[in-house]
């Protein structure tokens, strides 16, 4: 599958990670350093991390629809994206709190040498799992998706290929329709990583769209990946110099008589208690440059600045595509306009276009047409026109016009309830919506008694007797 | 040219005026019950940790200081949750054809994230403390955690009675623990140990973006289980400053050093164990997973939409939650040629209306014969 490159990549780093983990833990024990204990709390952080890819990138490769998930796993790396950022955020946030508690209280480091040579260390697993992550990073592969959209799992190569083969429906409705007839309540969406087709995305007509969509959903996971090795990495660096300019330009305190001038006095009361009788003399001598002990908070803090920087795109767009909006390269406005100058379409409502993940758009609405036998014309064309946009997973609701009204077909006829309706639906957000319903008997007979009947006034008994009349011809 | 959506130029901030827009904001704030709940306890909170911030400053404390530091990090999360109630308030436009409501779902799930952060953090400061105990100074730690509980108790009171059933995923949490107690080495007098107990803001909840005072009460089952859960979590947070209280006494009487760290990790467990079902609760919301409360009435539907005359089969399912209480679903149809549309269409709405899905998009399918 073509997800195990991410897979053998995060596991890769997986282990790595946690070993060193073990081993600064194991350092720190014996040379009592407190410092490197919490540096190794951070490796167990990026190991955290890389784990909550990992699951999520198990869950996608599960596309196939169950009973609960309708959609499958697919966002789950969407969430794995937005779980990293935000443990990354958080991170950042303990970092500026640990740099303000060194800047008021500076220590030194106790065994520079060693600090750095873990340190060092740390910094190649760290520089390891940036090459490896590195080309998730930011923009990423083109998917040629020939025409279906389909879960970007950024696979180079074999993704192309076996969508062409695998969905050979030619034909719209009728080749899904027949051939999918066993279905019943359980849809099944055979979708493997790398094909994806999902069945109901048909519509193989054109090859050629989908350039780069720069951000497929397990891009946005791994780039929430590379980003906390980005940091680990960085964090490692600042051990490394700060341990380095450490030996070389500190003067530790050697000699009984030393004091240290850049920590505070009211720590002296609990160490140096032996000490007590020295007083800041100038004949003794003092310990190296107190600069050197604010070295490290202030790295710290620009680090922090860095961090915060590069994660804020991911965090955004992550949330952004689980708050339920139109993606970014679609013009709602331009959509509807266009979709009204198609033949036969009267009018739209509740046009709804939302991102599953990444590449996967998904669009519902209502559509208003004259009857029932220009409404599959109508319907093929529309679903193509959805096509053309990227938009293959469409639903849509066809509505009807019987009677000749067609005066203000801004009134939804199958309109939700109106407790929802000013949020959430269309049609009864205020007295400026038409009120001369399209009477086209389409309200719900049982609806009809609670409807607020604020909009439907004579042709509402119209509809009533033409909806029964209907019921009584059918039965 | 049809409107898709009002432009809400009140609340949508399209105005260039900061004066306005933060106006704009206080009174959307102070409209609503619940976030007004949740903007005064934001505010207690940061008095609080103002208050605790300049006496640790005067008394030179860093144990204070840090502890002030961390519950100001606790007050994001409370101010994500406020955030959130107003956002999710806006309404809809070009860019965002729901609306702004799953924000809500969105900042619970953040903030359980941050939560477990949070827990992970003290559990691991628990441990470094219990490997190298340091010599902790209990004399401001007490009445710190007596405060501390009282704004707990606070808090309780006040998401409990006025949160009515209306509470989404979504909590703002403030723990007081503080997280920096600086390094063991120093044995500083912290406010002591990873609880000084303070100001938990709880439960942020708001009320749903459908503000359906009429639901029935199916629906309001659902909110009350996510108050019930903001409600354990404030619980679990008095404990904590309970426990707090109990292991200064413990260290001040016997001595116990041991029981600093143990009372941290103990309650970073409790944390993270009374956040996982808010968590499982977003994240089903967010995975776009067939609503729990359906999960018994839906495959009834789709039985009574099948036997309705004419419709051959129902095809792709799809159901989900948009926020609290508001299902959509989309759903196809393979009907006979001959087959009466409109009645089948109207027929599987009212269906599903009674199943309490009010956004059904319904595809009609003819089978080629």
């Amino acid at each position: 599958m073509a997800c195990e490159p991410n897979r053998a990549r995060l596991l890769c780093m997986l282990s790595l990670t946690f070993g060193f983990f073990l081993v600064e833990v194991v350092v720190s024990r014996i040379t009592s350093s407190l410092s490197m204990l919490s540096d190794s709390f951070h490796m167990l952080s990026d190991v955290i991390a890389l784990i909550v890819a990992l699951v999520a990138v198990r869950f996608a490769e599960k596309t196939q629809a169950t009973n609960k998930n309708t959609f499958g796993w697919i966002r789950a790396e969407v969430m794995g994206a937005l779980v990293n950022a935000v443990f990354l955020t958080a991170l950042c946030f303990t970092i500026v709190l640990e740099a303000v508690e060194r800047f008021t209280e500076p220590h030194e480091i106790d065994s520079p040498m060693v600090v750095a040579g873990v340190g060092a260390a740390g910094l190649l697993i760290n520089l390891l799992g940036l090459c490896l992550f590195h080309g998730h990073a930011g923009g990423g592969h083109g998917h040629s998706h020939g025409g279906h959209s389909h879960g970007g799992k950024g696979k180079k190569g074999k993704h192309g290929k076996s969508q062409k083969a695998g969905n050979g429906s030619a034909g719209e409705e009728t080749n899904y329709l027949v051939g999918n007839h066993t279905s019943n309540t359980k849809p099944s969406m055979e979708v493997s990583c790398k094909d994806s087709t999902e069945v109901q995305m048909n519509g193989n007509t054109h090859f050629e769209e989908m350039e780069s969509e720069a951000d497929a959903s397990s891009q946005l996971n791994m780039r929430g990946v590379f980003l906390h090795v980005l940091g680990d990495a960085l964090g490692s660096v600042i051990v490394v110099v700060n341990s380095v300019i450490f030996t070389f330009v500190w003067k530790p305190c050697e000699g009984p008589s030393c004091t240290n001038p850049c920590i505070n006095s009211h720590k002296t009361d609990h160490r140096h208690i032996n000490h007590t009788l020295v007083d800041l003399q100038d004949t003794d001598t003092k310990a190296g440059p107190c600069w050197v002990l604010y070295l490290d908070p202030t790295l710290c803090i620009i680090m922090v600045g860095i961090l915060l920087y590069t994660t804020y795109p991911l965090l955004k767009e992550s949330a952004l595509i689980l708050l339920q909006t139109v993606p970014k390269q679609i013009n709602m406005h331009r959509l509807n306009e266009r979709l009204l100058s198609l033949d036969g379409v009267l009018a739209i409502h509740d046009l709804h276009i939302w991102q599953l993940a990444g590449s996967r758009i998904i669009a519902t609405a209502h559509i208003k047409c004259h009857d029932p036998t220009s409404y599959m014309d109508v319907a093929k064309r529309i679903k193509d026109f959805f096509h053309d946009e990227g938009i293959h997973a469409t639903t849509i609701q066809p509505e009807f016009v019987t009677f000749n009204s067609e005066t203000q077909g801004s009134q939804c006829e199958l309109s939700c309830r109106t407790q929802c309706a000013p949020k959430l639906c269309c049609g009864q957000k205020s007295a400026s919506d038409s009120k001369a319903a399209a009477a086209s008997g389409l309200e719900v007979i049982s609806e009809a008694s609670e409807q607020v009947p604020s909009i439907q006034g004579g042709p509402r008994t119209e509809a009533e007797v033409a909806v029964t009349r209907e019921v009584e011809s059918s039965v | 040219m049809l409107p898709l959506s009002m432009k809400d130029d009140e609340y949508k901030p399209a105005k260039f005026s900061l004066l306005l827009k933060l106006s704009g904001w206080f009174r959307s704030i102070l409209a609503e019950k619940t976030s007004r709940n949740l903007f005064f306890f934001l505010c207690l909170n940061l008095s609080f940790a103002f208050v605790e911030l300049t006496y640790g400053i005067w008394t030179n404390s860093l144990g204070l200081i840090s502890d002030s530091f961390h519950m100001f990090f606790d007050c994001t999360a409370l101010l994500a949750g406020l955030a959130a109630s107003v956002i999710s308030r806006w309404r809809s436009n070009d860019s965002f054809s729901y609306g702004y409501v799953r924000a809500e779902v969105l900042a619970g799930f953040v903030n359980g994230l941050f939560l477990i952060f949070t827990a992970f953090f003290i559990f691991s400061e628990g441990v470094e403390r219990a490997l190298e105990p340091p010599d902790v100074h209990h004399d401001r730690l007490l009445p710190v955690s007596v405060a501390g509980l009282l704004v707990n108790l606070v808090g309780i009171f006040v998401f409990q009675h006025g949160g009515h059933g209306h509470s989404h995923g979504e909590e703002g949490h403030g723990h007081s623990h503080s997280l920096f107690n600086g390094s063991a080495h120093h044995g500083h007098s912290h406010g002591g140990h990873s609880h000084d107990g303070h100001g938990h803001s709880h439960g942020g909840h708001q009320e749903p973006p459908c503000p359906d005072d009429l639901l029935p009460s199916a629906g309001k089952g659902s909110s009350k289980q996510i108050l019930q859960g903001v409600l354990l979590h404030i619980i679990a947070d008095t404990l904590g400053s309970v426990g707090v209280i109990i292991s200064a006494l413990l260290m001040q009487k016997y001595d116990l050093m041991i029981a600093d760290p143990i009372c941290s990790m103990l309650i970073s467990l409790l944390i993270g164990v009374s956040v996982v079902p808010l968590l499982k609760e977003s994240i089903g919301i967010l995975m776009q997973r067939t609503p729990p409360s359906l999960d018994n009435s839906l495959p009834e539907c789709y039985q009574r939409v099948q036997q309705l005359q004419g419709v051959y089969n129902l095809q792709e399912p799809h159901f989900w939650t948009l926020c609290s209480d508001v299902y959509i679903g989309t759903l196809k149809l393979l009907v006979a040629p001959d087959a009466d549309t409109r009645w089948i269409l109207s027929q599987t709405h009212n269906i599903f209306t009674q199943a309490g899905v009010r956004q059904l998009y319904v595809q009609i399918d003819t089978a080629a014969m």
